[in-house]
């Protein structure tokens, strides 16, 4: 077409313009929105954790964090663990072999894994003089760790040591630490090794 | 410009509301973070770093090393494992209890963390066990009876077990790709990084994590002597060589104590020796004070190593006179 003949088309009427009317909104749109707006609140209530600083994935609100808390009361070998890495291991190891010219080592020691009673009084006092471990004879002071450790610690860490390292041997509770710190009263000096092997 | 006015606000509340959701709420969740105690033993959480492992964290940054290694671990999930600890003296009413308690379906993840955390020991209890099997457990406890299990399921095999007249124990387990791999015991999560300024978590991991590299490779003089020539542990590492933080010295009278033992092929010609400068000595010890596995109550677990060290410890017997037998694991690739 040449550019008379476009020029010569008829525009005169306004009628004949095309208009813009109301056209109805798929419904599929209208719908996907809500969807997505309902997934959001959801992901957003199982994962927001309410924005608690205490809750990070995988968990979901503080009340699952709870649920998942470590039972507490009675003996518990992590607890013992931590006492025992954070005072015993400086000289007796954190693998219990004792180190040379500190401590002795407690693996398959018959300190260890004899009399209770025995044991329970070595850390409430100390131990100082002449003793004989696995055959080794050593001549040092064991301090006095009774007033730094609760009955609940002291038994946690002796069960651990009894019980760790291929050691095996009976627990040690709360009450036993008690009973024998009560029988030895105020008594700060150490013991000896004579002393200790006199108890049952 | 009709709509001036108009186009300021919409910049301003673009730029106001990305800025509320980057910058204001992380500040209101954990701006006000403190130490905490760890759940095990109550012991005060994180204690800042030594000296010079602070030190050694500005050569971290400064040599770029959180560019290729991230220090996160992922945690997919948390399980309780029952774990027996005393059998009592009912093992006529013990056996059938134990019989009884229904095996769940355990996760592959558990599967892989039971091999990472029982390395080479017999497999955890994880499928169900007959009548002699249980009595032979029963000879050697404390043992995991059931793993993978939610807390509810855990809760009722351990009154199952103590009606019976046992003692059981519940661990929390957590579990995640990055925790078999031995990367971790836990997620890291924000209180590990208390203390450090700035902080570096990473977003690359060309090298393995090292969230926990001081509880793998406690020995800084390992770290030394990779630093200096990584391809000595790990054939095909990528990792290059910090020998810039090394220097080379004359001896003069007798060797440096601090000086690096070496190869053959490694070591300076006869009479000289290879030290490592302050700096990294300091990113030796900052490496080395690398650990984040305690127990939180944001993060909590029941130390998994207390566990395999008291079920499965080799007899010493077998390694006498080792006074540090922390094996010096190669690191994972």
């Amino acid at each position: 077409m040449s550019p008379e003949a476009s020029q010569l088309t008829p525009t005169t009427s306004d009628a004949a313009e095309p208009k813009a009317g109301a056209a109805a909104v798929p419904i599929v749109l209208l719908v996907l929105p809500v969807l997505i707006l309902y997934w959001g609140m959801i992901y957003f209530d199982r994962n927001s954790g309410w924005f608690s600083p205490q809750v990070y994935a995988p968990y979901h609100s503080v009340a699952e964090l709870t649920l998942y808390q470590p039972p507490t009361g009675g003996l518990d070998l992590a607890r013992g663990k931590a006492v025992y890495e954070t005072i015993c291991a400086l000289c007796h190891n954190n693998d219990g072999m004792g180190k040379p010219n500190q401590a002795p080592a407690f693996v398959g020691s018959e300190w260890v894994l004899g009399s209770p009673n025995r044991m329970i009084r070595i850390p409430l006092v100390g131990l100082a003089g002449p003793v004989k471990v696995k055959d080794q004879e050593w001549n040092l002071a064991m301090p006095n760790m009774g007033a730094a450790l609760s009955d609940d610690d002291l038994a946690a860490v002796l069960t651990y040591i009894r019980q760790s390292w291929g050691n095996k041997a009976s627990i040690i509770t709360p009450a036993q630490v008690s009973a024998v710190r009560k029988e030895i009263g105020n008594r700060t000096q150490p013991w000896s090794a004579s002393e200790l092997q006199a108890i049952p | 410009m009709n709509y001036g006015p108009l186009l300021f606000l919409a910049a301003f509340f673009a730029l106001a509301s990305s800025w509320c959701g980057l910058v204001l709420a992380p500040q209101l969740q954990v701006g006000q973070l403190q130490q905490t105690n760890t759940l095990s033993g109550g012991a005060t959480y994180p204690l800042g770093r030594p000296g010079e492992a602070q030190q050694g964290l500005q050569v971290y940054r400064a040599n770029g090393c959180a560019s290729c290694h991230s220090q996160q671990v992922r945690q997919s999930r948390t399980v309780c494992d029952v774990v027996l600890t005393e059998a009592g003296t009912n093992q006529a009413a013990l056996i059938p209890a134990l019989l009884t308690l229904k095996c769940g379906t355990v996760p592959t993840e558990a599967e892989q963390h039971a091999a990472a955390t029982a390395k080479g020991k017999p497999p955890a209890r994880i499928q169900d066990f007959s009548e002699p099997e249980a009595r032979e457990l029963l000879a050697h406890l404390p043992q995991p009876v059931r793993q993978g299990l939610t807390r509810e399921e855990a809760n009722a095999d351990v009154k199952a077990l103590t009606a019976a007249g046992a003692k059981a124990l519940i661990w929390i387990v957590p579990i995640g790709p990055d925790i078999s791999r031995v990367w971790g015991l836990r997620r890291t999560v924000a209180e590990d990084f208390l203390f450090d300024y700035p902080v570096m978590p990473g977003s690359q991991r060309i090298g393995p994590d090292l969230a926990n590299v001081g509880l793998r490779l406690p020995d800084a003089n390992w770290h030394l002597r990779h630093l200096y020539a990584p391809r000595l542990y790990e054939k095909g590492s990528t990792m290059p060589p910090y020998c810039f933080l090394f220097e080379k010295r004359k001896i003069e009278t007798e060797p440096s104590p601090e000086a690096l033992t070496l190869p053959p092929e490694l070591a300076p010609e006869p009479g000289y020796e290879i030290v490592p400068k302050q700096a990294a000595k300091a990113l030796a010890a900052y490496l080395t004070s690398l650990r984040a596995d305690a127990s939180l109550f944001v993060a909590p677990l029941v130390a998994a190593s207390a566990a395999t060290g008291t079920t499965t410890n080799a007899p010493v017997a077998s390694e006498p006179g080792s006074t540090n037998p922390v094996p010096a694991n190669p690191p994972p690739k």
